[in-house]
């Protein structure tokens, strides 16, 4: 589903819609950890359980609601603007249908001596180059921040693995990243008074 | 990276908790309006104190290292050894010498004076924490940190120019964390630790990375495409060009100080898993990429109008070489020649950006084409310019000199087995070359600012004040110094 949703933002026409497909990406990748989480929860009933929910849960909430509201919050403060990608709609469901095939071929052959751990490694590399196939189209700046956001949540399965301490940083330093590029995109928009970088360059 | 003669010593915490508590008490004044005037008057030489509280702390921990000490703090990964120590008393020093040239060329910008020195000193306190840091964790925390606090700084500047730049270095570089971080996951799951020390020392986990060599391979390949970006380097480097003439003088001087951390903290987190499974791909990686950035870099300087923008395609010139000296992974020179280069590099450079930002400070312009003349008028500040320059470009007897020699002997000895007398002599020819046409763009930006006729706009143009000649003076010192002693340096690194 997060695939899908993630392949269907390269054809996204608008800011607001792709700011809700970020969040609906978010959600869906981080509910099966969230879910598993919770289900240790009510088992195990530990506190070891309920910490480990807890930080499930505020990755989950932070992916899916604060990075998008930051980043609407951005498109409040500047424009919701309507374009197509770089690349033409045609080209783009090309390119789009090609890299999901060379995926799961690539899942197919590796899926032998995939160590159990990163058996989701095929699935993260697919959301990841789409979500950088995002980035890379678009010239609306929020759009390219969008696109960067979801490259992130990509990694979110592999993530899951990592030390629970780490948790509170990986938040704070999202946040972070996420008020950085919407301050950036905001003064950049008060310099040139458009919401295309195409234009920011020509206009230099 | 060694892990005998381990001592348990809080020093190492010191030059990241000094500049951080620092900038923290800046940040208090932030909402209090009333404070800002009388902080006003304190802003500069707060932000002085603090990096030279830093530099303090840092130097410190030579003494101990010379006696072949290694100070770790295990709780939280970190360690000094001879490996880093130069790397860090380089940043510190750069950091240092810029707070003095910053006291009379800020002058102010997108953000508060408070803020900007919080960001400031955060941004030392990441580049120590990449050096210091033996955490895959805690490295991609440093590297995501250091991504954001640069990008604000470049935002810093009020001209159009640096919110297009802060962008792209921001989208840019928040990928590349992205591998990194993708990297630093696939370790830790097979591995099972995130401590390099750990997995280093460690059989079992070595067994199991080896078991997955495609997977430790695509780690490597994560760290290598991640930090190279970060770095700028060859085909990255689409950021740097932009962010140099985007930023503020002063902030140019304070970016030469990120090379030699992240080029480094690239060192560390591949030279282990090279141990571990020595393949040839990883140094063809490497290797590639530093090639690709030398010649690139040198070509693509030598056109420029504007210096900011030659000394951002000289800096990719750079970065090749430090990379390309620490990619020789067999030959036992390589690190020493490659940590020689980077901190000599990036010291030579602060010169130069200083002795160039004193130079925009006073004209206003970075195209070379409307400078000319200036001899006379900065005599100083183009002294210590041409002196940077030689020493960047390895003329004897300048510091320079020793780090170009250092590293034709790693070459040298890298390709000889490898290819024969000939394919390591033409490598040489190669790499003189290169150095020849850094040498020519140079040395001609010297010729275009500060000989010939000087245009009538430049009429009124003087020599800067002391606080912004003296750190560039004492860069050219240094660069004199090191040349006549290059023990001084070497004898840092090369107990390592």
């Amino acid at each position: 589903m997060a695939t899908c949703i993630t392949a269907f933002g390269v054809f996204v026409k608008t800011t607001r819609q792709l700011i809700r497909l970020l969040s609906i990406q978010a959600a869906a990748i981080g509910l099966v950890e969230l879910m598993f989480g919770f289900t240790n929860l009510l088992t195990g009933l530990g506190f070891e359980a309920l910490i480990d929910f807890f930080a499930t849960f505020a990755e989950w909430f932070s992916s899916a609601a604060i990075s998008p509201l930051i980043i609407y919050w951005g498109m409040v403060k500047t424009e919701n603007i309507s374009d197509q990608p770089v690349v033409s709609a045609r080209r783009s469901g090309i390119l789009v249908i090609a890299t999901s095939i060379s995926n799961i071929l690539l899942c197919i052959l590796t899926s032998s001596f995939l160590p159990e751990k990163i058996r989701t490694l095929p699935f993260v590399a697919l959301v990841f180059s789409l979500s950088v196939f995002i980035t890379s189209t678009r010239v609306d700046p929020l759009k390219i921040l969008v696109g960067l956001n979801m490259a992130e949540n990509a990694l979110y399965p592999l993530f899951a693995e990592s030390p629970i301490v780490l948790v509170p940083f990986m938040l704070v330093l999202m946040i972070f990243v996420n008020v950085v590029g919407v301050f950036i995109i905001t003064e950049a928009y008060r310099d040139y008074g458009t919401m295309s970088i195409r234009k920011w360059r020509s206009t230099d | 990276m060694e892990v005998d003669g381990l001592v348990y010593s809080l020093l190492p915490l010191l030059p990241l908790i000094v500049p951080f508590f620092i900038g923290i008490l800046h940040l208090f004044i932030y909402p209090f309006r009333f404070m800002e005037s009388s902080f006003k008057k304190i802003e500069k030489i707060a932000l002085f104190s603090g990096t030279s509280l830093t530099l303090t702390t840092v130097i410190v921990m030579v003494p101990y290292i010379l006696a072949g000490e290694v100070l770790e703090v295990p709780q939280l990964s970190l360690y000094v050894n001879s490996a880093n120590i130069a790397g860090t008393v380089g940043v510190a020093l750069i950091f240092f010498l810029t707070s003095i040239f910053n006291i009379k060329a800020e002058r102010g910008g997108r953000l508060k004076s408070s803020m900007y020195n919080f960001f400031l000193l955060l941004f030392l306190c990441c580049m120590l924490g990449l050096l210091l840091s033996c955490d895959l964790f805690g490295i991609f925390l440093f590297v995501e940190l250091t991504v954001g606090v640069s990008v604000i700084l470049v935002a810093h500047n009020p001209s159009k120019l640096s919110t297009e730049a802060a962008f792209k270095y921001l989208i840019i570089t928040a990928v590349s964390a992205l591998f990194v971080l993708m990297g630093t996951l696939v370790v830790f799951i097979l591995a099972g630790s995130s401590n390099l020390f750990t997995i280093i020392s460690n059989p079992d986990m070595h067994t199991r990375l080896i078991e997955n060599p495609h997977f430790l391979m695509l780690a490597v390949a994560c760290f290598i495409i991640g930090l190279g970006a970060d770095i700028g380097l060859v085909p990255f480097h689409g950021w740097l060009p932009d962010v140099f003439p985007g930023s503020t003088i002063i902030i140019n001087g304070f970016f030469c100080a990120e090379p030699i951390a992240l080029i480094l903290t690239l060192y560390n987190l591949v030279y282990p898993f090279y141990r571990i499974f020595p393949s040839n791909v990883i140094i063809a990686l490497m290797m590639g990429l530093g090639s690709i950035s030398m010649v690139f870099g040198a070509l693509l300087a030598y056109p420029q109008k504007n210096f900011y923008r030659m000394l951002a395609y000289c800096s990719i010139d750079e970065f090749g070489h430090a990379v390309f000296a620490l990619s020789l992974l067999t030959s036992s020179m390589s690190f020493v020649a490659g940590q020689y280069y980077l901190v000599n590099s990036a010291l030579m450079k602060t010169g130069m950006i200083l002795s160039l930002g004193s130079v925009f400070f006073n004209s206003g312009t970075g195209n070379m084409d409307s400078l000319g003349g200036l001899f006379g008028k900065m005599k100083r500040t183009a002294l210590s310019y041409i002196i940077c320059v030689l020493s960047l470009t390895g003329v004897p007897p300048l510091s320079g000199f020793y780090a170009k020699w250092l590293l034709y002997n790693a070459a040298y000895d890298f390709v000889l087995p490898l290819g024969g007398i000939v394919a390591a002599v033409s490598t040489l020819i190669l790499l003189v070359c290169i150095s020849m046409i850094s040498f020519i763009f140079l040395i001609r930006s010297f010729h275009r600012i500060f000989m010939g006729q000087s245009a009538e706009s430049l009429e009124k143009v003087n020599e800067v004040h002391l606080a912004m000649w003296l750190p560039t003076a004492v860069v050219a010192a240094a660069a004199i110094l090191l040349g006549l002693q290059p023990n001084i340096l070497l004898g840092i690194i090369s107990a390592s």
